[in-house]
Parts: structure tokens; sequence; C-alpha cells
């Protein structure tokens, strides 16, 4: 529903970086911002929206002026932040009418950013221009009620209504309990009262909350209804659930915001394996059995498929989702003294001469011995030696959600993995990515992303954006060939990083310790050959089983998930000193 | 005397947090190494300053970088007429002759560079020439002081850790909003309630840090805001061009911090 088709949207997603610090710098609020998106009527949402401590920002604000935007968007979203920082724990809506649901909305609204202006009186000046209610007119419950609005926070706005004067002076004299959330309660509930004794009328579907700036206050009040029921506005879904639900729509609930952003995610996922194509011969190797503590050979066999290709801007995206982690990673490369001079002292041949040795040849000569003829440095780039192979478990248990995030295990592995990429590719290091899944000893999936020759372009990112969840993890197999394409290249170092979610295992091995001492046993093999092999793990309870393959020296589990996107590639230049 | 040019005569200003004056002056008295860690700014190198004055002692400073040899510490022979000549580098000329040895930023060397400072902070307090085959003896009032920002710390730059377990530590952190006020006043003579709003803004840009920004504002980028106020300068463009600017390249994080300057200034 847009109220002014001919005014041209502007997106959020601009400014989402700048008032996201901005809310930080203020009060060190980390609230996370998601998009909220039209729902099944396509009805586009209005107001921002809070939900337990997210903020839900609409794509876009409709009838908004562009140069209107960005100062509508930052008093919104200070809005949202003082919410945050003040409100206390919702309303129970009660026997409330919806006209007083409405009131103790704006007075807790008007609330909480006196609150906030207490400390940052300069937050006046983002929040006034929009408060521009003026009296005059018949008057009616939604005028009034942004009268009310401007004249709880304009303290110079002279408004001629006894109703406005009474809220006013009400608001202002409680000043000294405005600290409890039940202040709110009080007098929200008083005025609502009186509002509804005037006899004016209130259509709590239609109502929106004025200024544009301020969000729908849902997130204030107790609701019973289930998340993607939450209507069209705040007192509407509070109306039909404190009434008789008889507009038969509550009931179905439709896809809302939050359940949108999961869609794609719940959907199961297909099984590729059989159906893509080779992309190499087929190649055998064998296992360790640790029950007759021998390899029993030719006994597993790997397949290099096609990857997929997909859209790469999810996976190009990956940086500035990151932002933080990306700016960390910048300095971090920096820091690794990459493409940096290095001083060459005492050599034959340079640019400048060595002022030590020049001295040395100066005491040679008075001790009448023969002096050394290497006086010249010279500054040389330190050149880093080093390949490094990223294998990346896709097996079905990377499509469960990470336990405090709305995203798969896998979007976090891919995140990860193109933030190292993109550091990699800055130091310049040799370096590959593959991914593998199993399904039963005799067809382990190997796809290669990205090559240690191939660049890391949209080619790689397409490949890498294609990964989906299935089957299982036999690690060992996919070590053995990764570490055989590893061995082959010709540097002085070779780091072999693994990043599984959680112990090895396939449709074809009841024993649960045999995949698992498999896979130590290659990890030996592989050291033995001059091969680093480090291993991820995502599942906290994974420890041991971990620990047991690669050695505690060699394995962290990252307690959540989240924070592989950040810790991969520290350690990998940890690693790679 | 040699180092009387490293004299502190006037008392620098010092404004105590905590007990850090007693504990440096305990562990000047058993000749401990310390180690000053904290944010830039935070008053690390006025406090050695200060303590240096009240212990009435040379200090001699050496601002530690990448390309720092030990014998920029040691010592070095030179070229004259004569032949070579050699010529005491810093380190050297406060073990010799008595002062408080200040290594500022000592992850900034190289690892490499900074064992050289080991024979000199354990029990032997001797530190060995090497290229001139002497072995000098420190002086009864040497002490090694050496300052570490932990913010800047990363995989490549860290202290090693036999050099670390040398020392003692003194923690710096940003002062509390009232200290932080109090010295803003005192350095930069501006009113409570100018210092009291710039110590606002500094908080927020604190919190910042990690998201974006590397370190919030320092006591020190306050205090030349404050200057600039002082003489004239209205408080949003002094907060501009002393935080703001030097702080970030970031267009998204300057105007994060540019709004919650005018969130406090009003």
């Amino acid at each position: 529903m847009n109220e002014h088709p001919t005014v041209p949207t502007v997106p959020f997603a601009p400014f989402e970086r700048r008032l996201s610090a901005y809310l930080v710098a203020l009060w060190r609020l980390r609230a996370p911002i998601r998009p909220m998106r039209a729902d099944a009527n396509s009805t586009l949402p209005r107001r921002l929206r809070l939900t337990d401590g997210l903020i839900w920002v609409p794509d876009s604000l409709p009838g908004v002026h562009a140069d209107q935007a960005a100062g509508l968007y930052r008093a919104a979203l200070v809005h949202a932040g003082a919410h945050l920082r003040f409100s206390g724990p919702r309303f129970p809506v009660g026997t409330l009418k919806p006209i007083q649901v409405a009131l103790v909305s704006l007075i807790e609204d008007a609330r909480v950013e006196h609150l906030a202006m207490r400390d940052y009186p300069g937050l006046l000046h983002v929040w006034r221009p929009f408060h521009v209610a003026e009296g005059g007119g018949t008057p009616n419950a939604p005028g009034l009620m942004a009268r009310l609005a401007r004249a709880l926070i304009d303290p110079d706005h002279d408004d001629g209504d006894a109703w406005v004067k009474k809220g006013r002076s009400l608001f202002f004299d409680g000043r000294a309990e405005w600290e409890t959330h039940e202040f709110s309660r009080r007098v929200g509930g008083l005025l609502g009262n009186d509002l509804g004794q005037m006899r004016l009328s209130f259509n709590p579907k239609t109502h929106v909350v004025e200024p544009a700036y301020r969000d729908d206050n849902l997130g204030l009040w107790e609701s019973n209804l289930p998340a993607s029921a939450e209507g069209e506005t705040a007192y509407e879904s509070l109306r039909t659930e404190r009434e008789e639900r008889d507009d038969g729509r509550s009931d179905d609930a439709s896809p809302g915001a939050e359940v949108e952003e999961r869609g794609p995610v719940t959907e199961t996922p297909a099984c590729p394996a059989g159906e893509e194509e080779m992309a190499a011969p087929p190649a055998l190797y064998s296992e360790w059995d640790y029950r007759i503590a021998r390899e029993r050979p030719n006994w597993v066999r790997v397949v290099e498929r096609v990857p997929g290709v997909e859209d790469p801007v999810e996976v190009r995206n990956a940086a500035t989702r990151h932002a933080a982690v990306a700016d960390r990673l910048a300095a971090l490369v920096r820091a690794a003294g990459v493409g940096r001079p290095r001083r060459l002292r005492r050599q034959l041949e340079g640019d400048r001469l060595d002022l030590d040795a020049c001295i040395e040849v100066m005491v040679s000569r008075c001790r009448n011995e023969i002096p050394d003829p290497r006086v010249h440095a010279a500054l040389q780039h330190r050149a880093r030696d080093l390949s490094a192979l990223l294998l990346l478990d896709v097996s079905a248990s990377t499509g469960d959600q990470v336990p405090d995030g709305a995203r798969p295990v896998l979007a976090v592995e891919r995140d990860a993995a193109a933030l190292f990429a993109t550091a990699l590719d800055c130091i310049g290091d040799r370096f590959a990515i593959h991914a593998f899944r199993s399904n039963g000893r005799s067809n382990v999936s190997y796809y290669r992303l990205k090559n240690f020759a191939q660049a890391y372009d949209d080619t790689a990112m397409a490949r890498l954006a294609s990964l989906s969840p299935g089957l299982s993890t036999r690690l060992g197999a996919a070590l053995r060939h990764g570490g055989r394409l590893l061995a082959r290249q010709s540097s002085h170092r070779r780091l072999l990083l693994v990043v599984t979610d959680g112990e090895p295992s396939d449709i074809d091995v009841a024993d649960r310790r045999l995949l698992v001492e498999d896979a130590r046993q290659v990890v030996f093999s592989l050291a033995a050959q001059g091969i680093d092999v480090f291993g991820i793990g995502l599942d906290p309870g994974g420890q041991d089983c971990l620990t047991r393959m690669f050695g505690p020296r060699n394995s962290t589990v990252v307690d959540r998930v989240e924070r592989l996107a950040d810790l991969l590639p520290n350690l990998f230049l940890t690693l790679s000193r | 005397m040699a180092l009387n040019a490293y004299r502190i005569t006037e008392e620098p200003y010092y404004h105590s947090i905590g007990n850090e004056i007693a504990l440096f002056d305990a562990a000047y008295a058993a000749r401990m190494p310390m180690m000053l860690k904290g944010p830039t700014g935070s008053g690390k190198t006025r406090f050695v300053e200060h303590m240096a004055w009240r212990l009435g002692r040379p200090l001699v400073t050496v601002a530690c970088h990448e390309d720092m040899t030990a014998s920029d510490l040691v010592g070095r022979f030179l070229l004259d007429a004569g032949g070579t000549v050699w010529h005491d580098g810093p380190l050297t000329q406060a073990v010799r002759h008595g002062g408080i040895c200040y290594l500022d930023e000592i992850v900034e060397a190289r690892q490499d560079t900074t064992v050289v400072i080991h024979p000199l902070t354990d029990s032997r307090r001797v530190l060995p020439l090497e290229k001139r085959g002497e072995l000098v003896a420190a002086h009864p009032d040497f002490q090694l002081v050496i300052s570490y920002n932990p913010g800047y710390q990363s995989v490549l730059k860290d202290l090693k850790e036999s050099t670390k377990q040398r020392f003692a530590a003194i923690e710096f952190g940003h002062p509390s909003s009232d200290a932080e006020t109090r010295i803003v006043c005192t350095e930069a003579g501006v009113p409570e309630e100018i210092a009291a709003r710039l110590v606002r803004i500094a908080v927020s840009s604190r919190n910042l840090k990690g998201h974006g920004l590397r370190e919030g504002a320092s006591t020190r980028m306050l205090v030349h805001a404050a200057r600039l106020v002082a003489r004239g300068v209205a408080l949003a463009t002094a907060c501009d061009i002393a935080l703001v600017l030097p702080i970030t390249d970031d267009a998204d994080l300057r105007d994060a911090v540019r709004a919650a300057i005018a969130a406090v200034a009003a």
C-alpha cells in the first residue's frame, strides 16, 4: 500500500551500517537490524517494528522524499534504540481498550525519548523536525494524538486543546517517575480514558503511529499470537487477540517477515550426488581400520564432481555483511607485512652502503686484516611461500540452524570461506577451496570450488554460492584426496584447513570410532609428507573427537558458529607465520 | 653529569587514578623492570615523566619502530678521521649513568631486537656490548620501563613470552568520567561543563571500539579538542578536526561519531 505512488522510495540499505554504528556509539547497542518485507497481501510495512531485541526495518519507507529519508531513518533507528535501552518488559494488554493501548504506547514513546535526551540533549534535533501536527479543524483521535506527541517533545509548541494540555502537564509533572515504565501505563490509561469519553472515533485497523519515525510499538505489548500472525498494525492484532476473532483472518498466519527470512533455509535439501557430472575419473583410496590395525586397500572411491553455479552476489557481499571482521582482516593482512621490503645487510651488491659493514672495513684495515667486501645493503620484498587448502564439510548437518541466529551452518561456512579467500587473495598466497560429502564408501563426492591456479573471481564465488547441504561426512577419504592435491604444490609450507560441523559418519559405517581413527591416521601420514592439517569444529560437543583426529594443538572448536568467519582467516595467519 | 639533558625540571601534570604512583615507587625501590599497558593516549608516557621527576632521575625515551636494530639501542662504532669511535646508544647511556630508560611501544620493534634487554632485566643487571667486548654493569639507579599497547597486538606483533615475563605491569585504562573531566579541565583550561561534554563524546566513540574503530578517542584527543575550544573554536568544529577526522577514514563511522557528537553537544 503505497501512500504516494509518485514519490520514489529510498531504500534503507545504504544507511544501515552508519546507523548501526551510531547506536553502538550512543548506547553500545548491538541490536541486529533485519529487513522487513511485504507480507502475503503485498502490504508494505509502514513503520519499523521491534521484537525481542531485533529491529525490523522496512526495505523502504513509502511516501518519503529523498532528502528527508536520511533524517527519517536516523530518527527511527535512534527511537528504536531508545526503546531497547529504556523500555521495560512488555505490557500486558489486560482490559485496555485499543485507544488506551495506543496512548500508553504514545506516552512510552515520549518517556524513552526524554530519558534518552537526558544523556544526549542533541537528540531533540533528530526527532523534533518530524513533529509537525498543528491544531485546527475538526478534532479527531489520530490528530489529537499526533498533537499530543508533538506537545510532549517540543517545549516551544503551544497547543490550545485542553486534552493535549492535560496530557502535557500529566507527563511533565510526573518527571520524577520517568524511570519506571509503569508511568506510561498509568498516564496513557488516563488519557485514553478521557479521549474515549470525548466520543471521538478511533479505528485500530487503520491507525498508523505518527510521526513516521516511530515504530509500530508492537514490541511493547504481550502477545500470544505467533510471530507470523503479527499483522498489519499493532492495534489490530492486539484487538483481535482481546476480542472475539470475528474476521476469521488472524488464525491463518500470513507469512510475516520472520518466516520469510528463514524461507529458503527450511527447504529439504535435494540429494545431488549421482545426478551430478563427474569432473575427473574416480580415485580409489585405502582406509584405516583400527580393529585390524591395518589399511584396507582400495576401499573408498572418491569422485570429483562439477560444482554447481549460483548467483555469486551473496558471496561477494560477505565482506559487507561482516564489515567489522573485514576491517580487522584488512588490518591483519597489512600487519602480515606482505610486500613490505626487508633490508638485507652485508651484500656484495646493493642500492646503498651498509654503514656497519663500512665501519668494520675500517676496523679491519686498522688491524691489518683483509676487509670483508660485502659492504652494501639492499631492500628486498619479503616472499611468502605457502599453499593452503580449505576443505569444507557440506554434509546434511550443515543445513541445521546456528544456535543463535536464523542462518544455517553452511551459510556461515560460506561467509567464512569468502572472507578467508578475500584475505588470502590480498596477501597473494596460493590457495584452493574444496568441499566434500559422502554417500557410502563407493561414493565420496569432492568439489573443487577454487583451484590453486585459479583466480578468486566470479566463477569461484558462483561455485561457492551453489553449495547446499546433503549426505554424510567421510572425512578420512576427503583428507586423503585433498592431501594428494596439496602435496603436488611445490611450496615451502603446505597447510590443510578442515571445517567440519561434527564427528565423521557415513551410512555404511556403524562403528563411530572407525572414521575418527581413519582420519587420525590420515593426519599422521600427511604430517609425514610435510602437510600441516588443522581442524576447526563447529559442534561444541565434538571437542574430544576433534582432538583425537587432529591433536589438541591443531584443532579448535568454535563455540559460537558465527565466530567462524572471524576466526578462520585469523587462525590461518597465525599458522602460516 | 652525562644525562643532565634528560632530567625533568618541572613537574609534569599527572592525575593519579589509582595507586599506580605508590606501586611504581615500590617497583623502583626494588629496581624492578616495569611494563605500562594501555590504549594510546591513556597517560603512559606522562606517567613515566611524572615518576622520573618525582624520583629525580633522568629519563631516556626511545620510540621503538620496526626497523630498529639492537645497535640503535646499545650503540655502534662510527667513523671519524682517525678510524672508528664507539658511540653509546640510549640504552647504554641510561645503564652507565643511572637513568630510567623508557622504551615506548616496544611491540613495534622486532622480537630479535628486544632480546638485548634480557640480561638487564633479571638478576644479572648487565649489558654486554658484544661489538666492543665490554660488559657494562648497570648503575644502581638504572631502571627499565616499557610501554605496550595490547590493542595493537596482532598475531604478528606481540612480545615474546620470555620478554613479557621479566616485567611487572601497571594497566592504564580510560579514566573514570569525573577524573577525565578534571584532566581535560586542567590540561586545556576549559570550563568544567565543556570538559564534561567532551568526555561524554569520548565515551560514545569508545563504544565503537571493535565495531569499526580500533580505538576510541583518547584522553589526549580530548585535550586537543579542548585546547581548540579554549582558543575560541566552536565545540562541534573542534571535535571534528581533533576527534572525528583523525580517528577514522570510514565515511559511515565518521557520520556515526559526528551524529553522536551532535547528540551530546545539543
